[in-house]
C-alpha cells in the first residue's frame, strides 16, 4: 500500500518527520517497504513561453523566450508540443533532476540555452501515470515564478507499507489514519460527508440471489461531466500508484483508497433495465471485461446482472458493455461487499488480481460501504457537476454492530510476562479508538468493524503490546524443566557425519526435486515417482528416489572446475510412492590420500570405498555386515565391481564402481558410489552394554599360504577357517592374494595370518599345531585347496 | 721403584696413542696391544715369578693399577666413540620437517549441517528435544491445523508445491509441531525444535531457493510468556551472532501465532549505527515468531484456557548467510568443494 503523506495529514495530526513516522510504523504497525519524496527535482519554477521559434540549425529544436518572473530566459527545447502562450515547468540553472541530472547553461547547436522546460517524465513521474509525450503544460491559472510542484500537488512524500494479510484495514487512508493516531497518540481529523441530493428518486432496484454478496448500495448520478480530474486528485492517485483516467473513474479509485471500499461505476444509460441482480454465474457463461477480453465463467463466480445478462464480474472487473466513456451522462454507482474467498478464487483463476480484489480478499469494514457510496456521490457532485438522485437503494446482510471481546488484566499479564497497569491498557485502548468498559479487572472491548481481523483476546493482546511497545516486555526464559537431548538415532546421524567427514569425505546437500528421468535413474526397483502438479521447471518436477544422481551432478560441477579428488557424502532422503527413505550416500573418485614426494598415493578403488563403509559401520556398532555380489547386477554399476551390502540377510544398500559406459558417457574418471538405508543400518546397531573380558594369556600368530580355485571367495575361505579354528582362532588377516605364473592358471594363492588365543590358558605349540593341521585339512576337504609349497 | 716408573710410562703412552684413534676397530686393536696376551702388562706379569715373596704383592698391585687405569681409559673412550657414532647416525637420519605431511583427504561437514547442529545444541542446552517429520505432508497438517484453511489469503505468503490437492511438499516444519502436539494428546508440556528441509514455489535467485532449511521451536506449557519468547530469542541471537548483540521485536502476522512478531538483531557491522549491510537501519531481520494461536492449540487438542505457548521459526540459510557473509543462497546447494571445504 502506497500512500501520500500530505493526504494522510488531512486526516490525522502528524507532528513529526517522515523518517520518524516510518520508524513508528516499523515498530508498532506495519513494515515500511519504502518511503521517498514524490518528486526530488530542485530549483523548478513556473515559466511562461512568450515566444517560440524553430531553431535554425535543427528540424525539431525550438528556441523559446520564457518569462520566469525575475527574468526572461532563452531556452532551447526539443519537445514537439512546446508553443508560445503556454505555462510550463522550468528547471533553472543549478536544478538537479532525478537521476542526478544537473541543469547547466549550455549552447545547443550554436544557441545559448539557460535551463530546461520539463516533461513529467523528467520530474520522475513514471510515464504510465500520465502517458504524455513532450513537455507538461500547466493550467492557465498557474502563477509565473511559483513552484510548479505546488501547482501540481507533487510537493508530497510517499510511504509504502508492506502489508500482512490480516491488516486489510491499512488498505485505506482512514485505516492508516486510525493506526497513526494510535501510534503517535495524536488526534484524528476525519471530515464528515454531506451529499446534496436532487428531488428525482433513484429508480434502481437491487437484490441478490447469492449469499456471496453481503451488501449492496446503489446510487444514481445524472448529468455528469466526464473530464480530467483536478490536479490534487490526480497527484494523490499517482502518489498511491494509480493512473488517473477521468474524473468518474478517478473518484471511484480515490474513494476506494480513502475508505478501503472498492466502488464500481456503470454507465447507467447502457444498462438495459433499472434492476440490479447479483447472482452466481452459470457455468460457461461469458462476459467481456473492461480490458476487452472475453471471460468464461464458472458457477463459483459472482456476477452483477441487469436482471438477465452479466454486466460486471463482481469485485474483480467491470464489463465492457456498461463501461464509462467520454459520452457517459449518467452513472450507477455500486458500493458492495462480496465474499472474499469467492473473489480470491475468481481473480486467481482468471489471473486478474486488482486493487479491488485484494481488498475484498482481506475483508472490508461493513460500516464503510454506505459511507463510501455517499463520499463518492458527494465528489461526483463537486467534481463532475453530477446530480445525485435521492435515496441509496440497497440490501444489507452484514452485522454492523461491533463484537465485544473480553480481556482480563491478569490474562494479559499471564500471556505477556509484563505487569501492565489498568491505566496503561486503558490509555492504549483509547489511542486505538476502541470503546471499552472496565469491570472487575476485565476490559470489555467493542472492536470497531474496521478491524475485522480482531476476533479474540489474543488479537487484543497484540494491539496492546504493539502500541504500548514490545520494548516494555522483559526477557526471561521458560520455567518448565524438561530435560533436552538428542535421540539415539539423531546421535547416530551426527556420528555418521562426523565419521565420514573425518575419513575425508565432503558433505553435500542437494535438491530433492529433479527431472523425471533423473529421479529414478538409480532406482533398480523402479518404484513409482512423486511428481509435482505444477512444477516451475520440468527439471525440478519429480522427487528423487536416490541421492546418487545428485552426487554425480556435484561431481560433474567440480570436475569441470579442475577438482580431481572428489569424495562426497550426503545424508538425506529418497522419495517414492512407498514413502520417504533416509539414505547415507557417497561418491569417491581420484586419490584417497597421497604423499607424492614419498612416492605413495592411494587411488580410490572398490576396497577404499568398502573400507570407508566398514569403518563407518564399525563406528556405529553394526556387526555381521557382508558385501556380496549383487543378485541382479545394478544397471548403472560395473557388474563385476559392485556389491550388495547385507546385514543379517537383508540388503541395506549397494556399493560399486560406476558402469564404465556411464563414466565414459559423462566423461568421468573411475568413480565409486554407495548408498545405504539409514534406518536399516541404525536398527542393526548393537552397542556393547557389558565389557567383554580381555584374555590375560598370550596370543600366537601363524602364517599360511594356500592355493585354491580362483572362483572361491575370500568370504568362503574365512568362513572355512573360522569353522575349523573354532573360538581359539580369534583373528584372520589376509595379507596377500596372488594369481599369476607361479600358480596354476585357474588357481590363486592367498596368504593369511592367523591369530590364536585362549581366555583360560597359554596355548602350547602342540595345541596350535593341532589346530593348524585341522585348518589345513578343512581347506583341503572343503575348498579343495592345499598349502602353497 | 723401577716398576712404577715403567707403568707410568705405559699409561702415558696409552693416553697419547688413544688420542690418535678414530674408530672402534682401532680402539680394539689398541686395547689388545696394551691389555692382550702379548701386551707389556702380560710380560710384566710373567716376571712376577722371579720376584721375592715380599716384592710380589707390591709388584702385582702396581701392575693391576696400571692395567685398570688403561682399561678405564679405554672404556671412557669407547663411550665417547659410541656417543659420536649415535650423533653421526641421528645427523644422517634428519629429515626436512618443512616437507608436506601425508595428504589425507580433507573432509567437511556441510555448513547447513554445522549451523543446524550449533542451533540444536543451543536449544538442547535449554531443555528442548529435536523432532523431525515427513517432507511430503498433508494439506491438513501443513496448513489447515495451523489456522490456515483453504483459500486463506495468508496462503499466498507460502507459495506451495502441490503433489495432489491434499498432499504437498511442506512449506515449513510447523507440521512437525502439529504432529508433536497431537502425540502429546493435548496434555503434556512441549519443548521442541524442528529442523528440516522445506520447499516453496519460488524461482531460484540470489535470495530465494525453492528448497531451504528451517528450524522452528515450539514451547507449550501453562505459563509460557512473550517475555520467555523474548528471552529465548535474545539467547539465540547472542549465541549465534555474538554476546554484544541486541534484539527487537516488530509486529507481524502469521496465522498460527497471535501476537506475531518479526525479530531483528542489531547489525554486527556497524553495531546499530546504520550501514550498507543493514540498509542504514542498524537492524537485520532474522526470523519470525509469536505466541501460539489458540485456534492451533485447540485444533491439536490443547485446552487454550490452560495452556499457552510460543513458536519461532528461522531459515538456516539466512542465519548462515548473515554469520558468514555469503552473498548467494544457491551456494549452499551447488556444493562447489572450494566453498564446502571452507567450513569443517
Amino acid at each position: 500500500m502506497l500512500f501520500s503523506l500530505k493526504w494522510l495529514k488531512e486526516m490525522v495530526s502528524i507532528p513529526c518527520t517522515r523518517e520518524e513516522l516510518v520508524a513508528k510504523f516499523n515498530l508498532m504497525s506495519s513494515e515500511v517497504e519504502d518511503h521517498y519524496q514524490l518528486v526530488t527535482a530542485t530549483n523548478l519554477t513556473v515559466g511562461y513561453v512568450k515566444t517560440c521559434i524553430m531553431h535554425p540549425q535543427s528540424d525539431h529544436l525550438h528556441i523559446c523566450e520564457v518569462d520566469v518572473a525575475k527574468e526572461t530566459l532563452q531556452i532551447v527545447c526539443g519537445a514537439p508540443n512546446v508553443a508560445a502562450g503556454q505555462k510550463v515547468i522550468v528547471a533553472l540553472e543549478g536544478a538537479v533532476l532525478p537521476g542526478n541530472f544537473k541543469i547547466k547553461k549550455s549552447t545547443i547547436r550554436g544557441v545559448e540555452s539557460n535551463g530546461m522546460i520539463c516533461s513529467l517524465d523528467e520530474l520522475g513521474i513514471e510515464h504510465k501515470y500520465h502517458q504524455e509525450d513532450g513537455i507538461h503544460v500547466l493550467p492557465e491559472s498557474s502563477v509565473i515564478g511559483t513552484n510548479p510542484l505546488e501547482v501540481l500537488h507533487f510537493d508530497d512524500e510517499v510511504i509504502e507499507l508492506s502489508l500482512t494479510p490480516n491488516r486489510g484495514d491499512l488498505l485505506s487512508m482512514m485505516g492508516i489514519a486510525y493506526d497513526v493516531s494510535a501510534m503517535l497518540d495524536t488526534a484524528l481529523t476525519l471530515k464528515d460527508i454531506f451529499v446534496k441530493e436532487v428531488k428525482e428518486s433513484n429508480p434502481v432496484k437491487v437484490s441478490t440471489q447469492t449469499p456471496s454478496c453481503k451488501s449492496y448500495y446503489a446510487r444514481v448520478i445524472r448529468d455528469v461531466e466526464i473530464k480530467e480530474s483536478p490536479e490534487w486528485l490526480k497527484a494523490r492517485l499517482i502518489a498511491s500508484g494509480i493512473r488517473p483516467i477521468n474524473n468518474v473513474v478517478d473518484i471511484t479509485n480515490y474513494v476506494m483508497l480513502e475508505t478501503g471500499q472498492p466502488l464500481h461505476a456503470f454507465d447507467f444509460d447502457k444498462l438495459k433495465s433499472n434492476t440490479i441482480v447479483v447472482r452466481n454465474a452459470i457455468d460457461n457463461e461469458t462476459i467481456v471485461t473492461l480490458d476487452g477480453k472475453t471471460r468464461t465463467l464458472v458457477a463459483d463466480d459472482i456476477v452483477i446482472t441487469d436482471g438477465h445478462t452479466p454486466v460486471a464480474l463482481a469485485g474483480v472487473m467491470g464489463g465492457e458493455s456498461t463501461q464509462i466513456d467520454q459520452s457517459t451522462k449518467a452513472i450507477l454507482l455500486e458500493s458492495a461487499i462480496f465474499d472474499g474467498l469467492t473473489i480470491r478464487k475468481t481473480s486467481k483463476r482468471l489471473d486478474l488480481r486488482s486493487e479491488s480484489s485484494s481488498r475484498f480478499e482481506r475483508g472490508l469494514d461493513p460500516n464503510r460501504t454506505l459511507l463510501a457510496c455517499n463520499r463518492a456521490a458527494a465528489l461526483f457532485e463537486q467534481l463532475a457537476n453530477g446530480k445525485v438522485l435521492a435515496n441509496v437503494n440497497s440490501f444489507e446482510n452484514q452485522n454492523l454492530i461491533p463484537i465485544v471481546v473480553d480481556l482480563s488484566l491478569s490474562k494479559l499479564i499471564k500471556v505477556t510476562g509484563y505487569q501492565y497497569s489498568e491505566k496503561l491498557v486503558s490509555n492504549v485502548l483509547k489511542r486505538l479508538h476502541f470503546e471499552f468498559k472496565l469491570q472487575d479487572g476485565i476490559f470489555k472491548i467493542s472492536v470497531p468493524t474496521r478491524r475485522i481481523d480482531i476476533k479474540t483476546y489474543q488479537d487484543i493482546i497484540e494491539e496492546i503490546v504493539r502500541i504500548a511497545g514490545y520494548e516494555l516486555i522483559p526477557t526471561t526464559l521458560p520455567k518448565s524443566a524438561i530435560p533436552g537431548s538428542l535421540t539415539e538415532v539423531q546421535k547416530q546421524k551426527r556420528l555418521i557425519r562426523e565419521t565420514l567427514s573425518t575419513l575425508g569425505l565432503n558433505e553435500t546437500i542437494t535438491y530433492s526435486l529433479t527431472s523425471e528421468s533423473e529421479a529414478k535413474s538409480f532406482d533398480a526397483d523402479e518404484k513409482e515417482s512423486i511428481q509435482l502438479l505444477y512444477p516451475i521447471v520440468e527439471t525440478r518436477g519429480t522427487m528423487r528416489h536416490s541421492q546418487i544422481p545428485a552426487l554425480l551432478e556435484v561431481l560433474n560441477y567440480n570436475l569441470s572446475r579442475k577438482a580431481e579428488n572428489v569424495h562426497l557424502f550426503e545424508i538425506g532422503k529418497g522419495y517414492s510412492n512407498q514413502g520417504e527413505t533416509e539414505f547415507v550416500s557417497g561418491l569417491m573418485t581420484g586419490v584417497f590420500d597421497d604423499s607424492k614426494w614419498q612416492g605413495i598415493t592411494r587411488p580410490v578403488d572398490f576396497f577404499v570405498v568398502k573400507g570407508v563403509i566398514e569403518t563407518l559401520l564399525n563406528k556405529l556398532n553394526v556387526d555381521k555386515v557382508q558385501f556380496l555380489p549383487p543378485k541382479l547386477p545394478h544397471p548403472k554399476l560395473h557388474p563385476g565391481i559392485s556389491a550388495e551390502i547385507i546385514i543379517e540377510d537383508i540388503s541395506v544398500g549397494l556399493v560399486g564402481k560406476l558402469h564404465p559406459s556411464l563414466s565414459s558417457e559423462k566423461g568421468f574418471p573411475d568413480t565409486y558410489v554407495f548408498e545405504v538405508d539409514l534406518k536399516a543400518i541404525l536398527s542393526a546397531s548393537k552397542p556393547n552394554d557389558k565389557m567383554k573380558e580381555v584374555s590375560k594369556f598370550p596370543s600366537v600368530s601363524r602364517d599360511l599360504a594356500i592355493v585354491i580355485d580362483r572362483s572361491i571367495s575370500a568370504k568362503q575361505v574365512i568362513e572355512t577357517l573360522k569353522k575349523a579354528g573354532k573360538k581359539t582362532l580369534i583373528d584372520i588377516k589376509i595379507f596377500d592374494v596372488y594369481q599369476g605364473e607361479k600358480v596354476a592358471l585357474d588357481k590363486k594363492s592367498i596368504a593369511l595370518s592367523l591369530t590364536f588365543q585362549d581366555n583360560s590358558k597359554t596355548l602350547s605349540t602342540e595345541e596350535i599345531d593341532l589346530l593348524v593341521s585341522k585348518i589345513v585339512k578343512a581347506i583341503a576337504t572343503e575348498l579343495n585347496g592345499e598349502l602353497r609349497s | 721403584m723401577e716398576i712404577k716408573k715403567q707403568i707410568e710410562e705405559l699409561v702415558l703412552n696409552a693416553k697419547n696413542e688413544i688420542l690418535t684413534i678414530k674408530t672402534m676397530n682401532e680402539l680394539n686393536d689398541l686395547k689388545a696391544k696394551y691389555l692382550g696376551k702379548t701386551s707389556p702388562f702380560a710380560q710384566l706379569m710373567s716376571q712376577m715369578k722371579t720376584l721375592s715373596n715380599e716384592e710380589k704383592p707390591l709388584f702385582g698391585q702396581a701392575v693391576n693399577e696400571g692395567k685398570n687405569q688403561i682399561a678405564s681409559l679405554f672404556d671412557g673412550f669407547r663411550l665417547e666413540l659410541e656417543q659420536k657414532a649415535i650423533e653421526e647416525k641421528l645427523k644422517n637420519e634428519a629429515v626436512d620437517v618443512t616437507l608436506p605431511g601425508v595428504n589425507f583427504s580433507k573432509g567437511s561437514k556441510h555448513l547447513l549441517s554445522k549451523t543446524i547442529e550449533e542451533i540444536e545444541d543451543l536449544f538442547i542446552g535449554m531443555g528442548y528435544s529435536v523432532k523431525e517429520g515427513p517432507e511430503i505432508e498433508s494439506d491438513l497438517y501443513n496448513f489447515e491445523m495451523l489456522n490456515l484453511p483453504k483459500g486463506h489469503p495468508a496462503r499466498d505468503m507460502q507459495d506451495t508445491f502441490y503433489i495432489t490437492e491434499e498432499t504437498l511438499l511442506r512449506t515449513h516444519t510447523s507440521p512437525v509441531q502439529v504432529r508433536t502436539m497431537l502425540e502429546a494428546g493435548g496434555k503434556k508440556p512441549i519443548k521442541i525444535i524442528c529442523p528440516g528441509k522445506v520447499y516453496r514455489r519460488d524461482d531460484d535467485d540470489l535470495t530465494h531457493s525453492h528448497q531451504f532449511t528451517q528450524i522452528e521451536a515450539l514451547v507449550v506449557d501453562e505459563d509460557v510468556t512473550i517475555a520467555d519468547l523474548k528471552g529465548t530469542l535474545l539467547v539465540l541471537a547472542q549465541k549465534m551472532f555474538g554476546e554484544e548483540r541486541k534484539i527487537r521485536l516488530r509486529p507481524s502476522y502469521f496465522p498460527f501465532t497471535e501476537p506475531s512478531v518479526e525479530v531483528d538483531v542489531s547489525c554486527g557491522q556497524c553495531g546499530g549505527k546504520g550501514c550498507s549491510m543493514c540498509k542504514q537501519t542498524g537492524w537485520i531481520e532474522i526470523l519470525g515468531a509469536g505466541m501460539v494461536n489458540n485456534a492451533v492449540l485447540e485444533a491439536a487438542g490443547y485446552d487454550s484456557t490452560k495452556y499457552q505457548g510460543f513458536a519461532l521459526g528461522m531459515g538456516i540459510e539466512r542465519i548462515a548467510i548473515l554469520k558468514h557473509g555469503i552473498d548467494d543462497i544457491r551456494a549452499f546447494y551447488i556444493n562447489d568443494l572450494r566453498f564446502n571445504r571452507q567450513f569443517k
